[in-house]
């Protein structure tokens, strides 16, 4: 039990920190609280299923999980243009109106594919043994790639010039837009990441370990990553780890322990999350304390 | 016993140090004026005083009864009010329902003269502060000038002990700058005790008796506003080191 | 071109024969819906616009109750459908177990969702904003979860029917059901619309609208935010669960999707669509949802359920990008200043209507 609990505690970590990653990107730097978030995740499931299974002639695992990501990317650039942007400056709205394109992205895969099961195949068959444990290939592909693609998009932000433009522009918009920076291709390019690497998330989750993915499964990993993100700490790429980490490993265990719990899940990252935000509200590693009292 | 006692009041940010060891006392029926250089602190000290921001160490005392750690609606409830120094207006309501929110305050609705309505009072404190043509008006059309004086009134409406003017002649022309001096006076007479941050040096020193002076958040200098005006610490600051 | 035209029209049909005072108009159109069962004949397809429009009243209770406290108040609650289910799944509860009669159950399930309204809102209220938004947006995926998980008493997928016996009033002619409980939804309507007005309207309704507007100058002013939070909280939940029993003794059961994040959704969507904050704009807006929904896209032109999600949500989104003060709004709005001859460009379009009426009799007077 135990091993069980550390081998798919360090997987659902390492994807919830490329999931939340992405998430605190578009909260940090484009600004926007995204409901929709998590329709990423669901849409990179479906994607990477269509182009498996049926679309392109049956790709192979990697093409689809790129164009899946690719696809997505797209998707939530579009999203942004087109709802997000107009209705930056309030705040209901935007809320009201990422909810709405969440429910839509649901309506509009259950109307495609249904509102039951579609099953996805594992990354790659085959595992090595650990100790008495069977440890799948795919679930060390799912650590490898997360991890990997972290870095890449940690080091993008701290060392390329595009990256720091963005660390900017998280801290002060104006100051950025005085600087010459296009922070609204910026934005954009911030949602595609996001869209991209929740994507990535959404299909590596399925892939390696529950199989299956449904149109309505786009709420858990939203309050995943609201509650990752809190944890850690706003603008924190250090925080998302260690919170990715924390929350990761405490999901699996409520999962392994309470089978029939599945609204607990959701209701351990409900309670870190508000619990965080009533005691501590920057978080483990969050820089900007909020004046108001 | 003082109306107000603040005594070695910290905040730190981080590395920085926004208000440092100050302490400072106001008795009843003052009007004390705050000052110092932008960034010196005086606003963080309202927000600290009034349960905004938390503080680091140190005591606050408002008739000798501890209120530092309270929520900020409880210390307006036990008679300490606050205006802003970037007005805060309730936009969507009208001049007049601004002022009636103070009213529903516990304290508020308990200090209305029962023969009153929360409505009359309210138009009465408008009255006072020269808002009451405009009282059907929703806030968000007033001028700047006006809304400065909807924040008095409104404080007002918490029936105050002592009220902490955080700027309320920022962005006045010399004429509003005028009637609102005569409207604190008449506050004042009516029994309010003030404290006034302000950088309109003129118009303060024609309402403060006693002044403090603040800078890097340490208090440097208290006195009446002649002495002040003669401070050889204050000119520094305000002037830098001359010849 | 026409525009041009169509525009001048408008605006002398506006000036000439809209000029009614909204209480008339009010008053004019209770009568109209009073009168509407008597004018139409009797055959199946007229029973089922009834029904239409008694499920658009009941759910204009719910939207209403939600506008009170997102219009009104501020507080962003994604999760309204849990004090519906509640409502709903209580009274369906005590009817199949003790067959009590539906208004005692309807009565305790809106005790119990005013009563867990408490202890949710506590922790939740204490956030802003988008973070209260997420939390309430889990509470129905919470509260689906726990109906699955106790499939014993909940019924799971399958949920809670009950008898025929349930229903409102023991007629045979479905007809003539359908015209008693439209009378009925309607002044369950009129009644819970005109205390959610007063409410809205009071002076505590004040506060309300200081709490949205500035939170912290609320709290200058003395006002225990959290405490009124809480109070628009519970009564909002109370004519949810209200709508939520209602409508288990109109369709007689009560299903897991009375928890769905979707009916959440409907309630954003019905408020949003008639104008956030009037009150007056969720009734509009249910009527118009409900209609579309049930008859037009459903007898008009047969479009799947599956879709009908879909084909409200985009409107609603491109509406709050365009308008984010809703229809019902704009269009009272368009009036009043039709009527005042104001520049269309001028700001400064209000919530406080009954005020600038004031005004205006003062004025005249």
């Amino acid at each position: 039990m135990v091993e069980q609990l550390l081998i798919l505690g360090v997987v659902a970590s390492a994807v919830y920190a490329l999931l939340s990653l992405g998430f605190t990107l578009s909260f940090g730097i484009a600004r926007i609280v995204n409901m929709a978030h998590g329709s990423f995740f669901m849409l990179g499931a479906y994607f990477y299923f269509y182009y498996g299974a049926r679309g392109f002639g049956k790709l192979d695992v990697f093409p689809s999980l790129i164009l899946a990501a690719i696809t997505v990317a797209i998707i939530g650039a579009v999203f942004y243009r087109l709802a997000i942007h107009s209705v930056m400056g309030d705040d209901v709205a935007l809320i009201v109106v990422t909810i709405g394109g969440a429910l839509v992205f649901q309506q509009a895969v259950t109307i495609i594919f249904g509102t039951g099961h579609v099953t996805i195949n594992p990354l790659m068959e085959g595992a090595i043994h650990i100790s008495n444990v069977a440890v799948t290939y795919s679930k060390i592909l799912a650590i490898t790639i997360s991890l990997s693609l972290f870095a890449c998009i940690s080091i993008f932000i701290s060392k390329t010039k595009m990256g720091r433009a963005m660390k900017a522009l998280s801290q002060d918009r104006e100051a950025a837009m005085l600087m010459g920076i296009n922070t609204e291709a910026l934005a954009t390019l911030t949602v595609a990441i996001a869209g991209a690497m929740g994507a990535v998330a959404g299909t590596l989750i399925p892939a390696s370990t529950s199989q299956m993915a449904d149109p309505f499964m786009w709420t858990p990993p939203l309050t995943i990553a609201f509650a990752v993100v809190i944890l850690g700490g706003l603008g924190s790429i250090k925080g998302t780890l260690v919170g990715a980490l924390i929350l990761g490993f405490s999901e699996t265990a409520v999962g392994l322990y309470f089978p029939e719990g599945g609204f607990l899940k959701t209701a351990v990252a409900l309670g870190v999350m508000v619990t965080v935000l009533l005691i501590r509200p920057r978080g483990l590693f969050g820089k900007r304390i909020e004046l108001e009292e | 016993m003082h109306l107000l006692e603040v005594e070695n009041l910290t905040k730190r940010f981080g590395g920085l140090t926004a208000v440092n060891n100050v302490s400072f006392h106001i008795d009843e029926g003052e009007i004390v004026g705050l000052i110092g250089p932008n960034g010196a602190g005086k606003t963080t000290l309202f927000n600290l005083i009034t349960g905004f921001l938390k503080a680091d160490s140190g005591t606050v005392k408002l008739r000798g009864e501890n209120i530092l750690g309270l929520a900020p609606h409880k210390i307006v409830n036990k008679g300490l009010a606050r205006t802003f120094q970037v007005v805060r207006p309730f936009r969507h309501l009208p001049t007049i329902a601004n002022v009636l929110v103070a009213l529903q305050s516990p304290r508020g609705s308990d200090k209305i003269e029962w023969i009153k309505t929360p409505e009359r009072k309210a138009l009465e404190l408008l009255e006072d502060v020269g808002l009451s043509e405009m009282m059907m008006e929703p806030a968000e059309i007033l001028a700047h000038g006006d809304l400065k004086r909807l924040e008095i009134a409104r404080a007002l409406g918490t029936e105050p002990d002592l009220l902490l003017l955080d700027e309320p002649f920022a962005g006045l022309n010399p004429i509003e700058t005028d009637l609102l001096t005569k409207s604190l006076q008449t506050i004042h007479l009516d029994g309010h005790t003030m404290v006034i941050v302000e950088h309109k040096l003129r118009a303060l020193m024609k309402l403060a008796k006693r002044v403090l002076v603040l800078h890097y958040g340490e208090k440097i200098a208290e006195g009446s506003p002649e002495e002040i005006a003669k401070h050889k610490k204050v000119i520094e600051v305000y002037m830098g080191k001359g010849k | 071109m026409v525009t041009i035209y169509l525009r001048r029209a408008y605006r002398s049909f506006a000036l000439h024969i809209l000029d009614i005072p909204s209480r008339l108009m009010a008053l004019l159109l209770i009568v109209l819906f009073l009168a509407i069962p008597g004018i139409l004949p009797a055959n199946p397809l007229m029973s089922y616009l009834l029904s239409v429009l008694i499920t658009a009243s009941v759910m204009a209770i719910f939207a209403s109750s939600w506008d009170l406290l997102v219009g009104r108040c501020g507080q962003i609650s994604l999760g309204h459908s849990i004090f519906y289910g509640v409502g709903a799944y209580t009274t369906a509860l005590l009817f199949r177990s003790y067959g009590l009669p539906s208004w005692v159950g309807i009565l305790i399930g809106v005790l119990i969702a005013a009563a867990i309204s408490l202890p949710i809102g506590f922790p939740a209220l204490r956030v802003k904003g988008p973070y209260l938004a997420l939390v309430t947006l889990a509470l129905p995926l919470i509260a689906t979860s726990i109906v699955f998980a106790l499939k014993d008493i909940t019924g799971g997928e399958n949920g809670l029917p009950i008898p025929v016996e349930g229903r409102f009033f023991q007629l045979t002619n479905i007809h003539n059901l359908r015209i008693a409980e439209y009378y009925l939804t309607f002044l369950l309507l009129l009644v819970s619309a005109i205390i959610i007005h007063k409410i809205a309207n009071s002076r505590t309704g004040i506060v309300f609208v200081s709490i949205l507007d500035d939170e912290m100058a609320s709290k200058a002013c003395g006002i225990n935010v959290t405490r009124y939070k809480l109070m628009a909280f519970a009564i909002s939940a109370t004519f949810a669960g209200l709508a939520g029993g209602v409508n288990v003794h109109l369709l007689l059961s009560a299903s897991h999707g009375d928890f769905s994040l979707t009916l959440s959704f409907f309630a954003v969507i019905m408020a949003v669509l008639g104008g956030m904050g009037t009150i007056y704009g969720a009734i509009v807006g249910s009527y118009i949802i409900y209609f579309l929904d049930m008859y037009f896209l459903r007898m008009v032109v047969d479009v799947p359920d599956v879709w009908h999600v879909l084909i409200f949500i985009v409107p609603v989104v491109l509406l709050v990008i365009k308008w984010p003060r809703g229809i019902a709004r704009f269009v009272t709005d368009e009036l009043e200043d039709l009527s005042e001859e104001r520049p269309l460009e001028e700001r400064g379009k209000r919530i406080w209507k009954k005020y600038r009426r004031k005004k205006k009799s003062a004025n005249e007077g």
